[in-house]
C-alpha cells in the first residue's frame, strides 16, 4: 500500500481577487502598448485603442473562466491543470477573435482590416500560444520558490516542535530521577544520552554523519528501554559496508524510530520489535524502521503523520526528488523506508 | 492510607514507591502495569486510594478510573501524566487530582491529603475514548469482558445480559445507553436487543415471517423486530 502523490495546481494566481484582476488589466494594456510601438504606422492611436480593446477583452475572457475553475484546477496534479489553463487561453483567443469579427461585420464598423478571417484568428492565437506559455511558466516556478521558502520556515519550526516530544522528554525526566537512587550509574550515563539527543535537536548543524545519527538513534533507544524493559525489542540490521562518514540531514532516522515507538510498541501491552536496517543502495543510503502496528481496539494518539511528514519535508527540501520515502502497511506492520543519496566523503 | 501503584513504567513506579515509604501513614500495598492490571489489583487488594497513571497500553488510566469507579466503595484515585496535554482543562475545572511527573515529594503530599473518589461531574468530565471493556460483577468477584468478544447485549427487566464468547453476564446499565456509546460496532435489532456486527452471520426469515438474525459460533438466533428490519436489512446489503 503507498502512499497518494498530493495534488497541488494551484499555482496560477487568483484570478478572482480584485488585485490580481487589475495586474492582469494593466500588464494587458502594457502588453497592447508594446505591440502598437512595435510597428510603427500611421494613425497609432487608433491601432492602439483597437488591440488595447482585443488584448483586455482576450485577458478579462481568461480571468474570468479561471476563476471560475480555480477550485477544480487546484485538486488536479499541475501538469493537467497547466494544461487546461492553456487550452483555455487559447480558447479565449479564439472566441474572442470571432466575437470582434462579428462585431465588426454587424455594425459595419470597419475597423478591421486585416484581411482572411483565418489569418486574424491564427495570428492572435499565435501570439497568445507564446504569452500564455511564457506566464504560465512564471506563475509556476513563482510558486514554487515561494511555496519553498515557506516550507523551509514551516519545517524549521516543526522540526524544532516535533523533536521535543513532551511526553518523552518529562518520562526520561521521570526515568532519570527514579535511577538517581537505585542505580546512579545508569542515570548519570542516561542524562549524558539526554543531553546528547538534545544537543542534536536544538543545535543549528543541519546535516551530520551518518555514524553520529546511528549513535544519536541508540542513546535514544537506551533510554526508552529503561523505560520500556521488556516491552521493547530492538534489531539493528546494519550492513558492514555502510558509509559511516557520509553527510546526511540530521535527526532523519531517529525521529521515525521514535515513531515506531510511540505509535507501534508503547500501546501493546505485551510491546514488540523494532526493526532498523540500513545499506547501501544504487540511488543512495537505504534504511528502514519496522514496528508492529498498535492493535485495532487501542486508543488513538494525537501527532500522527507529523514527525514523519517534518522527515519527509526535510529530505525534499534537502534532496528534492533524489530522496525517497515510503510507507508500507502490511501484515500487521508498519515499515517506513528511506532512500537517501549521499556525496562520498 | 492503603495505596496501589499503577504505571507501565517500572522506573516510575520504584520512585513513586519510594517516596510513599517516606510519607508517614502510608502503605503500599500493590502495583499494576495497565489497565486490566489495576481492576483486578484493585479488587483483591481494595486500595483507599490509586495513583494512577494515564498513558497505559491496552486499557488506559481514565477507562481505568471510570470502571474503579463502579465499585461499591470505589477508591480515590490522582492520576498521574508526565505532560499534560490541553484536555486537562477539563481536569482543572472539575478538580480531578493529578501530579505531573517527575513528582515531587511536597505535591505528592498534598494531593494524598486531599484524595477523594472521583464523583458523577468528574467522571463526565474525564473524557477519553470509548470503553475497551465491559465490567461486570460475577458472584462478586468483577469480571472485565473485552468488547471485541461480546457477541450481543439484551435488555431482560431491570438487567441487561451480555452475551459474550465464553458465557455471559448480567450488568446493570441500560441498552440505549449502550446504543449510543457503541453505535459503530454494534446493531440494534430489537427493542431489548443489540448485537455485534462483527458478529452478524446472516439475516434469515422464519416461518410466520418475522426475520431472525444468525451469530457466528452460537445456534442461537436472536428475533429483529418489525420496527428496526428496514435498517438491519439496509446494513447487512451495504455491507456486503
Amino acid at each position: 500500500m503507498k502512499e497518494p502523490a498530493m495534488n497541488d495546481g494551484s499555482f496560477l494566481p487568483d484570478f478572482c481577487s480584485r488585485r490580481n484582476a487589475s495586474a492582469l488589466i494593466l500588464f494587458a494594456e502594457l502588453f497592447a502598448l508594446s505591440l502598437v510601438l512595435a510597428f510603427p504606422g500611421e494613425d497609432r492611436w487608433r491601432a492602439l485603442l483597437l488591440t488595447s480593446l482585443f488584448v483586455l477583452w482576450v485577458a478579462i475572457g481568461n480571468a474570468v473562466v479561471l476563476c471560475l475553475a480555480r477550485n477544480w484546477l487546484a485538486r488536479q496534479t499541475p501538469l493537467l491543470s497547466a494544461s487546461v489553463s492553456y487550452g483555455i487561453a487559447l480558447a479565449v483567443t479564439v472566441l474572442t477573435s470571432l466575437l470582434a469579427l462579428a462585431l465588426d461585420r454587424r455594425l459595419h464598423l470597419g475597423l478591421l482590416g486585416y484581411g482572411e478571417v483565418t489569418g486574424f484568428i491564427l495570428r492572435n492565437t499565435a501570439v497568445s500560444a507564446i504569452v500564455s506559455a511564457v506566464a504560465l511558466r512564471y506563475f509556476y516556478v513563482q510558486h514554487q520558490w515561494r511555496r519553498n521558502v515557506e516550507h523551509s520556515a514551516q519545517a524549521r519550526f516543526e522540526a524544532l516542535q516535533a523533536r521535543i516530544r513532551p511526553h518523552f522528554l518529562f518520562n526520561s525526566m521521570n526515568t532519570i530521577a527514579a535511577l538517581t537512587r537505585s542505580r546512579p550509574e545508569v542515570a548519570e550515563q542516561t542524562i549524558e544520552d539526554l543531553a546528547e539527543l538534545f544537543r542534536i535537536s536544538l543545535g543549528k548543524e543541519k546535516t551530520i554523519t551518518l555514524d553520529d545519527e546511528l549513535d544519536l538513534t541508540r542513546r535514544y533507544l537506551e533510554i526508552e528501554k529503561l523505560r520500556l524493559g521488556e516491552r521493547l525489542h530492538i534489531d539493528w540490521a546494519l550492513a558492514s559496508d555502510l558509509p559511516m562518514q557520509a553527510r546526511i540531514p540530521a535527526l532523519i532516522l531517529q525521529p521515525l524510530v521514535e515513531n515506531a515507538i510511540y505509535h507501534g510498541i508503547e500501546p501493546r501491552t505485551d510491546g514488540g520489535a523494532l526493526r532498523i536496517t540500513g545499506r547501501p543502495g544504487p540511488s543512495g543510503l537505504e534504511m528502514s524502521v519496522e514496528n508492529p502496528l498498535p492493535p485495532a481496539n487501542a486508543p488513538k494518539r494525537s501527532g500522527n503523520q507529523m514527525a514523519q511528514e517534518n522527515v519527509r519535508q526535510r529530505l525534499s527540501l534537502a534532496y528534492g526528488k533524489g530522496a525517497r520515502m515510503t510507507v508500507v502497511s502490511e501484515n500487521n506492520q508498519y515499515q517506513v523506508n528511506l532512500t537517501i543519496p549521499y556525496s562520498a566523503p | 492510607m492503603n495505596i496501589l501503584i499503577v504505571d507501565d513504567e517500572l522506573p516510575a513506579r520504584e520512585r513513586l514507591s519510594r517516596m510513599l515509604a517516606t510519607i508517614p501513614g502510608c502503605s503500599l500495598v500493590g502495583e499494576a502495569g495497565n489497565g486490566t492490571e489495576a481492576i483486578s489489583q484493585a479488587e483483591n487488594l481494595k486500595p483507599d486510594l490509586v495513583l494512577m497513571d494515564i498513558r497505559m497500553p491496552g486499557m488506559d488510566g481514565i477507562e481505568a478510573a471510570k470502571h474503579l469507579s463502579t465499585f461499591k466503595e470505589p477508591p480515590a484515585v490522582i492520576f498521574t501524566t508526565a505532560f499534560a496535554e490541553h484536555a486537562f482543562e477539563a481536569f482543572e475545572t472539575h478538580a480531578v487530582a493529578y501530579l505531573l511527573k517527575p513528582i515531587r515529594q511536597q505535591k505528592l503530599e498534598q494531593a494524598l491529603n486531599q484524595a477523594s473518589a472521583l464523583n458523577r461531574a468528574q467522571l463526565a468530565a474525564l473524557g477519553g475514548a470509548g470503553r475497551t471493556h465491559i465490567c461486570a460483577r460475577v458472584r462478586g468477584n468483577l469480571k472485565l469482558i473485552p468488547i471485541e468478544e461480546i457477541l450481543y447485549f439484551r435488555a431482560d427487566q431491570k438487567y441487561v445480559t451480555v452475551r459474550h464468547v465464553s458465557g455471559e453476564v448480567l450488568i446493570e446499565e441500560a441498552l440505549k445507553s449502550l446504543e449510543t456509546e457503541f453505535t459503530t460496532k454494534f446493531l440494534r435489532i430489537h427493542r431489548n436487543a443489540l448485537v455485534a456486527k462483527d458478529y452478524v452471520q446472516g439475516l434469515d426469515k422464519r416461518a410466520d415471517g418475522s426475520l431472525e438474525i444468525a451469530i457466528k459460533g452460537l445456534d442461537e438466533r436472536l428475533e429483529v423486530s418489525r420496527r428496526h428490519s428496514p435498517e438491519v436489512r439496509r446494513y447487512l446489503t451495504g455491507e456486503d
